[in-house]
């Protein structure tokens, strides 16, 4: 039985994260990453979208408080992220296994940190997927 | 560290619709404020980092503003129509520029000359101010072969007399001599029009094909009370504000020139308040009348800037609103006092027009009466070049700055219109443009009157206040070096954060220029979708969405000079009616979905 | 030729989709007259058998109402779905799962345990569950299997147009089912229902101000809605931006919010995953502690949001 590891989905803006470095110097060290012109442009449905596809996780990074380039993009984010979660849990799906963090980090070193430190959160929750299908499953064969 | 390209396709266009952020409209060279603002946000925090995208943005400014590095020290009139004004301070963009001086003014040196092969007319620029050298700057980048014939044995003009309090000499002195080269203009010191034979007919033959006259305003304005000119002007101890801020600049003021000494300035521009102030900073017990009142929003309001009067209030120099002179009082061919009597009004609807209460006067005792009531340009030189009116003024056409009377001789700057520096040099770019469109023959006045519309501030849930900025403290100031604090590269990108882009996409592009976006994606409104339920106009901060009637049907569309393609009413549309054409964002979060790691 | 064969069909309904059907009033007995009905368990003696005789494709139209969630509704939507041409999902159970769907949050062992055992006015001293086969007599006797999950009907068979609606109204019926007898239908997989979401036709809509911003969000049984403003501006949840027009705002009239019968908007796969964006945009919160505070406001999400959606919603649709 091989270790559990878990599968995170990461969102980051480009005005607060990474910048000053080249994204093709930071993808390969961050797995599922998606940068953005805004975290105002994540819907619920890509949240919903991401544990369907299989994530066992889903972490937004996006500019500081009073600091979106579009005004209130990063706070539009926030609003969704907190319903979608108590949205979740009813599904079963953990309110912590999606994040948002709202800061800054120009050079983009913390952008490894912060996936890591949330995936080894994952890890102690362990896979998304059997936990909603605990909920949902049916037996004879359907 | 992110390249910004300055060139090509990222260039910014000149204004689609005429819509540009109000301070780009104040600015009188509409410099891209909105874009390198956004640049400055962006710098690494790190000085020696930071140092080559200061560079870049530099280089970026200096290809249409040579003097930008100056503005940093004594323009700003972009702040007074900052959309922020109102929300908590305008964006303190002259200290943004001043920040960038710190680390370009040196770089200038480093400039290496236009590579432009000089295959067309010769031009002449009268005047090596601000102006003049704008006008010559761009034309020479064109490839006009130029020269500038300056009287002085120095280029830079009126900047001179600026107290080096406010603008360090050597600033000014690396900025106009390395433009002279950079640019590649041809300089004629010492050669001042209307002596040795030097006229326009002689420029003329000499092989200039066209010349722009921008010999600004050399006298001094005599003192008048009534129209008449006031008598004791030639006392011992009486002299003009624009001459002493002359013999300063050529630094034949000891610094203790005026020490002990009762020093009375007439003249509430700021001017006067340079004058008042050198003063001050020479020793002197300083008192400045001024014709105007106090209140500044009124019309009679005193025109020298908030900080200028605060800095002297601060340094302990008295101020005496509405009061004008009716006579100078000698002893001996000593000046020893004035005679002030209430002045009710400045101006009225024939323009300025004082209006004095005499039986309300009171004298004032001093040792030295400097008079600071504007200047003049040289009239006879104006006259006898024939270039005036039948009313002695100067006949322009205003639009393209073409002499009426001589249609090669274009004129701006002071000599036409007193103004700032920048005001100059808007002037100098028109009479560029004017000139090379002469030359080439091509219609002068196409397209050349710009209305401009102004964006209102976007809507965001909190606004900041400005930075305050500190100053030495008045006891600390009796010296000429700068007393204003300017900004460190962390108050600079915070303070280029706060601007908040009012201006449409169009005009700045600063994310696509670094990379950040491929393209500015325009929204599409699937009108067969939308219920005009309004969902897109409370979330867009732009007042770009919004709702209209289309067929019996409330349905919304999209303002796209005023859209940032933020995507936000993308995500916020109930009915998925919305899409931004050409963006990959959809297709980026598939891929990744569809092959999770 | 003889004339088309119609099945009305309910497999897990509440009989109210086949009441709309007769409450389309005198049309229907000229449906009747332009129609063979050849099943319509609540209304006619037809027996599954007879259409078990039939050839495949002979039914011209199925009509079907209800959710699938056992063996025996399983069962009679795959023999329909083999001797018709066109099969309607008929009501939003039929289109989506309908509010049973929201059986899904829990499993059949719990429901079986809360009905037979452990609800509060249970009386089964000898712990009896219904079972899918049982010995007496040595006969064996069956009861359809209860299946874990409740399933739209398209999870189960190929479906060719769709009416949503708790229960559709009598007019989008009567387009529905004459569009379907005189062959002018638009496209298969297609909603016989209008494209765009229901404040298209609201009469609240004129009165929404020039910005919606609530800080708290009120339930419809806490306050005296005003019946001409539009709810969202009021603070109570309305569906009615990420719904499907087409019902004639019955709820919106007697002053009730949009719950979201009538499903997503034309090209929308799921409505309460997009209206969560949207309701975001009318909140007006955006430290930690007030989005917090106006979240939890928001109670039963899964309630509001996926009413009568939620075995169609993206985490639970099957592939």
């Amino acid at each position: 039985m091989s270790k559990y590891k878990p599968k995170l989905v990461c969102f980051s803006c480009k005005f607060s994260w990474g910048y000053l470095t080249d994204e093709d110097a930071l993808s390969p060290e961050i797995e599922n990453w998606v940068p953005l012109i805004c975290t105002g442009k994540i819907d619920a449905t890509h949240m919903l979208e991401a544990f369907k596809a299989g994530a066992d996780g889903i972490l937004i990074l996006g500019c500081p408080e009073g600091n979106c380039h579009y005004q209130d993009g990063n706070y539009e984010a926030r609003k969704r992220v907190y319903l979608v979660r108590s949205l979740l849990e009813s599904f079963g799906i953990e309110k912590e296994r999606i994040r948002i963090e709202l800061s800054t980090d120009p050079e983009g070193k913390r952008i490894r940190e912060s996936v890591d430190d949330m995936k080894r959160k994952l890890a102690k929750l362990g896979p998304a997927k059997k936990k909603s299908e605990e909920v949902t499953k049916a037996r004879g064969g359907k | 560290m992110w390249k910004t390209e300055a060139t090509g396709v990222l260039h910014v266009e000149p204004a689609a619709r005429q819509c540009l952020p109000p301070c780009q409209i104040k600015c009188p060279i509409n410099e891209d404020i909105q874009r390198t603002n956004v640049l400055i946000s962006l710098l690494p925090d790190d000085i020696d980092l930071a140092k080559e995208g200061i560079l870049q943005i530099g280089n970026y400014l200096y290809e249409k503003n040579p003097f930008f590095n100056i503005c940093g020290y004594i323009c700003g009139i972009c702040e007074l129509e900052c959309n922020y004004l109102k929300k908590g301070g305008a964006i303190r963009r002259r200290l943004l520029k001043r920040f960038l001086s710190d680390v370009y003014t040196e770089h200038l040196k480093e400039l290496r000359e236009f590579k432009v092969v000089k295959d067309k007319e010769k031009v002449a620029v009268i005047g090596g101010g601000p102006g003049g050298l704008m006008c010559g700057y761009h034309l020479s980048r064109k490839g006009y072969d130029v020269t500038v014939v300056e009287a002085s044995d120095r280029l830079g003009g009126a900047l001179w007399l600026v107290p080096e309090y406010r603008l360090p000499r050597d600033v000014l002195q690396t900025t106009v001599d390395n433009l002279a080269r950079v640019g590649g203009l041809d300089v004629r010191y010492n050669s001042r029009l209307g002596t040795a034979n030097l006229t326009l007919e002689r420029l003329k033959d000499e092989g200039y094909q066209a010349a722009f006259l921008a010999t600004g305003l050399p006298y001094p304005r005599v003192l008048t009370f009534e129209r008449q000119s006031l008598e004791g002007q030639d006392l011992a101890g009486v002299m003009y504000g624009h001459t002493y801020l002359y013999e300063v600049s050529h630094g034949n003021i000891p610094s203790d020139y005026f020490k002990g000494k009762r020093v009375i300035v007439t003249g509430g521009g700021n001017v006067a308040f340079d004058v008042g102030r050198s003063a001050r900073r020479h020793g002197a017990e300083v008192t400045i009348v001024a014709l105007e009142r106090e209140d500044k929003d009124h019309r009679d309001g005193i025109p020298a800037d908030e900080e200028e009067i605060r800095g002297a209030w601060e340094e302990g120099i008295r101020i005496i609103y509405s009061r004008g002179v009716r006579r100078i009082i000698g002893q001996n061919g000593r000046f020893k006092g004035i005679d002030c009597p209430a002045c009710v009004s400045v101006f009225d609807e024939s323009g300025f027009n004082p209006k004095f209460d005499c039986s309300n006067c009171i004298d004032l005792e001093g040792d030295v009466l400097v008079i600071t009531v504007g200047q003049a340009p040289d009239i006879a030189l104006l006259r006898k070049e024939g270039l005036l009116d039948e009313q002695g003024r100067l006949d322009v056409d205003h639009l393209t700055l073409q002499s009426r009377k001589k249609p090669w001789i274009f004129i701006g700057g002071d000599v036409r219109r007193v103004g700032f520096m920048v005001e100059a040099m808007g002037e100098g770019l028109v009479a560029a443009e004017s000139i090379d469109r002469y030359l080439r023959g091509v219609d002068m006045k196409e397209g050349r009157r710009k209305d401009y519309e102004a964006y209102q501030i976007p809507l965001r849930k909190d606004y900041k206040r400005e930075p305050e900025i500190p100053w030495m403290p008045p006891e600390d100031r009796m010296h000429f070096q700068m007393f204003e604090k300017g900004f460190t590269l962390e108050e600079a990108i915070e303070e280029a954060r706060r601007c908040v882009t009012c201006g449409p996409c169009l005009s700045c592009k600063a994310c696509v220029s670094i990379g950040f976006q491929k393209s500015l994606s325009p929204v599409e409104v699937d009108i067969a979708r939308c219920s005009g339920c309004g969902h897109c106009v409370y979330v867009c901060n732009y007042y770009s969405a919004r709702l209209v009637s289309s067929g019996g049907k409330v349905v919304s569309e999209t303002d796209m000079f005023r859209c940032k393609s933020c995507g936000m009413c993308v995500v916020a549309c109930p009915s998925q009616a919305r899409s931004m054409v050409g963006d990959g964002t959809k297709e980026k979060i598939a891929a990744v979905y569809s092959s999770l790691v | 030729m003889g004339k088309p064969k119609v099945a009305i069909c309910w497999l897990g309904s509440c009989g109210g989709c086949d009441e709309t059907i007769v409450d389309i009033n005198e049309v229907l007995l000229r449906v009747a007259g332009a129609v063979d009905i050849v099943l319509w368990p609540v209304a006619m003696d037809f027996k599954y058998d007879s259409v078990k005789r039939m050839k495949n494709g002979e039914i011209a139209v199925s009509v079907v109402s209800g959710h699938v969630r056992n063996s025996e509704q399983e069962e009679i939507a795959k023999l329909l779905r083999k001797k018709s041409q066109l099969i309607l999902a008929f009501g939003a159970c039929a289109c989506f799962g309908g509010t049973p769907g929201l059986a899904n949050l829990t499993t059949k062992t719990d429901i079986l345990n809360w009905v037979y055992r452990d609800a509060p006015t249970v009386v089964n001293p000898d712990g009896n569950y219904p079972q899918a086969a049982f010995r007496v007599n040595g006969e064996e006797l069956t009861l359809p299997e209860f299946y874990g999950r409740v399933f739209p009907l398209n999870a189960i068979i190929d479906v060719d147009y769709y009416l949503p609606g708790c229960p559709p109204p009598p007019y989008l019926v009567m387009y529905a089912l004459s569009g379907m007898l005189e062959n002018k239908l638009p496209a298969r997989g297609s909603t016989l229902a209008p494209h765009r979401a229901l404040c298209d036709s609201c009469k609240r809509n004129k009165s929404k101000p020039d910005r919606i911003s609530i800080r708290e969000i009120k339930r419809i049984h806490e306050v005296e809605a005003d019946p001409d403003v539009c709810f969202l501006a009021q603070g109570i949840i309305c569906l009615g931006p990420a719904t499907r027009d087409g019902c004639g705002e019955s709820c919106m009239n007697i002053n009730i919010p949009c719950r979201g019968c009538f499903g997503p908007v034309e090209g929308v796969e799921d409505s309460g995953a997009k209206f969560i964006s949207t309701v975001a945009s009318i909140l007006d919160a955006e430290s930690d502690e007030e989005v917090v505070r106006i979240v939890s406001q928001m109670i039963d999400p899964v309630g509001y949001l996926y009413r009568f959606l939620l075995p169609a919603s993206i985490l639970q649709k099957k592939g």
